[in-house]
């Protein structure tokens, strides 16, 4: 008899470049895991803010860092992910609360549809390709009449809050639900401790079942 | 014939956990990669100063995090680790200076010692809530690490000597050059190019860095099978090669 999936939450934003890169791994092991994966839009600048803390490319060395960091574990966990040529105003400037609430609303009418269009909107801010979700115009329409609605903001709030409760103070997060124990773990480099908290197998980023398809 | 191994610096500081981490996973993979890891004793508290940054237990939600990542890595990574009771006083006040300094001057002198002696700080710090800051602490490591009272005496009356506090500095501000904004940092020297990579959560991508590149003496066919990396083994990190890369 299979025990019952083991609940992941992924708290993430579409301007992270990290939490792409936790998305994209758990999407993968999703199918593989024994878990049931709630994919969780949120806001990072409202974490930062609540938090305290500061994005870290507003530190001169970890900007230089972070460049190197993102391109070669691109390259390892084979996301096609660049940074943009405006990196600054992409991310202290124009900032993603359309794009999460949007996103939000995905969530709570078309929850199918949430990993697709997450993954789009990665391409477009984290990418040069940009290919289509599959949305139809009038549903994508429909959708960018909600996002200024008190229910997704009120859900995306809640949803922020919710990981700042966890006690995040930057994304992506994981929280794990295990035994009656909640783990909160941050980063997208922390999925092998994951698989070890869960006792599943970790078989790197690139799991074979994904290469199999190829 | 044995490609020459490559190069790897591991900057690190006692004072740091995640850099024991980082250690015991490198010290782990010497034996089994074909890499020349080189120890360097560094300063955090310097490192952070240069950069601008700040401890991250400095912020309140991130010490809290802190606390349970280095508990749960410990288990995962099987290296015995636990935050001492006073932690901020540890950290904040007493420092590491003289530990920093000590190994500084064991490297000079009797570098096979450095990793034993390293982890015998750590041990103290990091593991059994002892201190490291004053000279009998310092003692007691290096002893317990195997090393003669008359040995560990003779680095002790050495560690405010010019050369020895120089020699930090240097390697310190190496660190800095290659870009650290906090430790541990491993810089990888392969094919002409340098990474520096920071945190002990970046050896699978050291792995398949080291895996993708290979040194300029490989027939070019053998280069043509490295490139292509989804026919090279992925598993790098939990089955490790027996054979030399």
């Amino acid at each position: 008899m299979t025990p019952a999936p083991r609940t992941l939450e992924l708290f993430y934003d579409v301007l992270s470049p990290y939490s792409w890169l936790g998305f994209e791994v758990l999407c993968r092991y999703k199918k593989l895991w024994n878990i049931n994966l709630q994919l969780r839009p949120s806001l990072i600048a409202a974490i930062m803010k609540d938090s305290g803390n500061q994005p870290p490319a507003l530190l001169p060395r970890k900007a230089q860092y972070l460049q190197n960091d993102i391109r070669l574990l691109g390259q390892q966990i084979q996301v096609p992910i660049q940074f943009p040529k405006d990196f600054f105003s992409v991310i202290l400037e124009k900032g993603s609360l359309s794009a999460m609430r949007f996103l939000t609303a995905v969530n709570l009418e078309h929850p199918k549809m949430l990993e697709k269009v997450s993954r789009e909107l990665w391409m477009r801010v984290w990418s040069r390709a940009a290919e289509k979700a599959g949305m139809s115009t009038e549903q994508a329409q429909g959708l960018l009449e909600k996002i200024s609605t008190p229910k997704v903001k009120n859900e995306l709030r809640d949803t922020t809050n919710a990981a700042c409760k966890y006690g995040a103070f930057g994304l992506p997060v994981t929280v794990a639900h295990l035994d009656g124990q909640t783990h909160m773990l941050f980063g997208s480099d922390r999925m092998e401790l994951l698989a070890h908290l869960l006792g599943e197998k970790w078989m790197g980023p690139v799991p074979p079942a994904i290469n199999a398809k190829i």
